[in-house]
């Protein structure tokens, strides 16, 4: 039995934009965990505030599915990273 | 109770469509806005102006001139019915109490007011600026604690928020899609009597006490930046928490200090922040279903009224005949600093 393949790099950098994103325009207080369930810590229009900011940063339409599976903040930046695999400038 | 809505009414639709040529050229996803503004549960608002009379609208000068105009207008309609309600005369006020946050005006809007309506020369007037979504509920108190000295007198509170001339078309934050999706335009007046005062209209509710309750050091979730063009929002995700987190121990501790809990308040008048403070309200203090209807019904037609909209909900409910002689209602209001301000009623 094998573990699951951690995140790629690119992941990585994806998520952290990410948690940026969170702190700096959504004003959130407390840094959220990778797992985290995302709707536990945000409302449904905190959600939507996040989804507006990641579209913008790296210039991508998400889905009603996407929302549906991003259940954490890595799912998120899974999504995030197979859509926008390249590094956009901000 | 007197309350004043401005005759250009547009529905959200019509709101939305005119925002997104602004949103679009910022935001990846134009979509998005309307998203935001069908989540806020808002049908419609009234505007102090014609919607085609905004763009021009490029300086604070330009807006705060059309705020003085309105305002004063406004404000005179929302006194006089509120004096004819209770079957008075604009010379029996002895106090007058003027809220907003969403203008300018020196003299104030009250001074107007006492030229326009022929108030007496020894009125006293109080207008309290920046206040917020808190100063309906908040005017009320203050009112009441100045009429405490005066059993035979008239007060009058006035609110009068035009929040659609405070709107930075170029601010395209969230914080200012939500705001443009949600706050609305409008005036309230409620006359207080003295206890030895007689007044027709009836049957009416007594302030039984009143409390304030600040939350130290949350200054930015909500209030205004100012900048050249006016007054850009602040409005923090996390309003919705805060209110969660606070607001049953400050309502119980209020009720508690009157031996009452919250099972004996029949009625509740809360401030239609939006939908997600509504729901906070509603589960923090478990109220049964159907309890803040009035506010919920009060969002959806008009919006956000901030100061005003408390005293929208609580004319709503005076105009229900609902209330019976011995209910206890509670104001209850939330706003910038961050705070809420109670006030307790009895019919």
């Amino acid at each position: 039995m094998t573990a699951p393949p951690g995140p790629t790099p690119r992941e990585k950098e994806v998520a952290a934009e990410i948690r940026r994103i969170v702190r700096e325009q959504l004003h959130a207080r407390t840094e959220f965990g990778d797992d985290e369930e995302l709707a536990s810590r945000l409302d449904s229009l905190e959600l939507l505030s996040l989804v507006v900011a990641v579209e913008d940063r790296f210039r991508i339409l998400l889905t009603d599915e996407d929302a549906a599976q991003a259940r954490s903040l890595s799912d998120l930046a899974r999504i995030v990273a197979a859509r926008a695999p390249e590094q956009v400038a901000p | 109770m007197g309350r004043a809505l401005p005759g250009n009414y547009a529905d959200q639709e019509t709101l939305t469509a005119a925002l997104r040529a602004h949103w679009a050229a910022q935001h990846f996803n134009a979509d998005r806005l309307e998203e935001l503004h069908r989540a806020v549960k808002v049908k419609g608002r009234h505007l102090a102006l014609p919607l085609a009379a905004y763009p021009p609208l490029d300086t604070f000068k330009k807006s705060n001139d059309a705020w003085i105009r309105v305002a004063e207008e406004l404000g005179a309609e929302a006194v006089m019915r509120a004096l004819d309600d209770a079957g008075l005369r604009p010379a029996d006020v002895d106090q007058l109490v003027f809220v907003t946050v969403t203008g300018l005006a020196t003299p104030s809007i009250d001074a107007k007011l006492v030229n326009r309506l022929g108030l007496r020369r020894d009125v006293k007037r109080l207008p309290i600026f920046g206040l917020g979504c808190v100063a309906g509920a908040a005017g009320l108190a203050r009112l009441s604690d100045l009429m405490s000295s005066s059993p035979g007198g008239v007060g009058v509170l006035l609110s009068v928020e035009l929040c659609s001339l405070t709107l930075q078309r170029d601010d395209l934050s969230v914080a200012n899609a939500v705001a443009s999706g949600i706050f609305g335009d409008g005036a309230a007046a409620v006359v207080l009597a003295g206890g030895s005062r007689e007044v027709k209209a009836s049957p009416r509710p007594r302030v039984v006490a009143t409390r304030a309750a600040f939350y130290p050091d949350t200054e930015w979730v909500m209030g205004w930046d100012f900048r050249d063009t006016g007054f850009q929002v602040v409005l923090s995700a996390e309003v919705p928490r805060i209110t969660r987190e606070n607001i049953a121990g400050d309502v119980d501790g209020f009720l508690a200090s009157h031996g009452l809990g919250r099972g004996d308040v029949r009625h509740w008048i809360a401030h239609t922040g939006g939908p997600r403070v509504l729901e906070a309200f509603q589960s923090a203090l478990a109220l049964p279903d159907g309890a803040l209807r009035r506010s919920w019904t009060s969002l959806e037609e008009v919006g956000n009224l901030s100061s005003a909209s408390v005293l929208f909900v609580l004319g709503d409910l005076l105009d229900s005949g609902e209330p019976r002689p011995g209910d206890l209602g509670l104001v209850v209001a939330m706003g910038p600093g961050f705070c809420a301000e109670m006030v307790l009623l009895r019919w």
